[in-house]
């Protein structure tokens, strides 16, 4: 497997998704579904839940491992740097990966908005299905 | 403390200096619907088929947890790091038991780090994901809460 088989995947952030999340995790802190609220942060506006700016990493190492979950001996190591708003696109780039001979992937990604900001750095070692 | 899912904070006030390190809390029992792994596994919300629970369903446990555990994390906290160890594969539509501990709390460079742990098992006690969350919590030693 090469560094370019993991693909780059793309997430749109939107009020809907953030309220879909805050409806699966039952998270309806006001900073992500309050606008007023969020207004009046220190973030001047709606924030996103920290795991949806991760969520393009999930998606892309579950499109290369051709499976629903991480298998196990997989392990995420996620670093938040920035906030996700609506409206941002959230693409996961791949920076290095190296396989060994025991099907192990080691995985350095980033998650980063239509800015360039890195918004998530993530560590991962990746085990096949 | 141990119980059953229901409405609980998502916001605590719990101070630095009244979070137990080692104190575990739990088991809670959680639910991991097929309808809520599918609603996870493409774009948030867009629900896909799916044969296991995608990994984006377990930072949702954790925050659960934490919530059940300590009434969730205080206004004002910043999640400066995760990380998620993957032990099993979870099928849709399974119950799930989630112990929660503190595992460290240090100031570091003046800013208070809180560590939570969670161990999350299936009904039959395998260990799925275990995993903790690096907080920067709003207050430090000897502050009050806000």
């Amino acid at each position: 497997m090469s560094a370019g088989e993991f693909p780059a995947v793309t997430d749109r952030v939107t009020q809907d998704g953030i309220d879909a999340y805050a409806e699966i995790s039952g998270d309806f802190n006001p900073l992500h579904v309050d606008p007023q609220a969020a207004a009046a942060s220190e973030f001047g506006g709606i924030i996103a839940h920290g795991p949806i700016a991760l969520h393009a990493f999930f998606r892309a190492a579950t499109t290369w491992l051709g499976s629903d979950a991480l298998p196990p001996g997989s392990e995420v190591k996620v670093t938040y740097r920035a906030p996700t708003r609506p409206g941002d696109e959230v693409t996961c780039e791949v920076r290095e990966q190296r396989s060994d001979s025991n099907g192990r992937t080691e995985v350095d990604a980033e998650c980063v908005n239509q800015d360039e900001t890195v918004v998530v750095s993530v560590k991962a070692v990746l085990t096949q299905p | 403390m141990s119980g059953t899912a229901g409405d609980t904070p998502a916001l605590s006030n719990i101070a630095y200096d009244d979070l137990v390190v080692g104190e575990r809390m739990g088991p809670y029992t959680e639910s991991v619907s097929s309808d809520m792994a599918a609603r996870l596994a493409g774009p948030i919300g867009e629900p896909q088929d799916v044969d296991a629970v995608p990994p984006a369903a377990y930072p949702i446990l954790f925050l659960k947890a934490l919530r059940r555990s300590m009434g969730g994390i205080p206004a004002g906290s910043v999640l400066a790091k995760q990380e998620l160890e993957f032990r099993g594969v979870l099928a849709p539509g399974s119950d799930v038991s989630i112990v929660t501990w503190v595992g460290d709390k240090q100031v570091r460079r003046e800013r208070p780090f809180v560590t939570i742990e969670f161990d999350i098992r299936d009904a039959d006690d395998r260990q799925i994901v275990t995993g903790r969350k690096i907080i920067v919590w709003p207050t430090g030693p000897s502050e009050e809460s806000a």
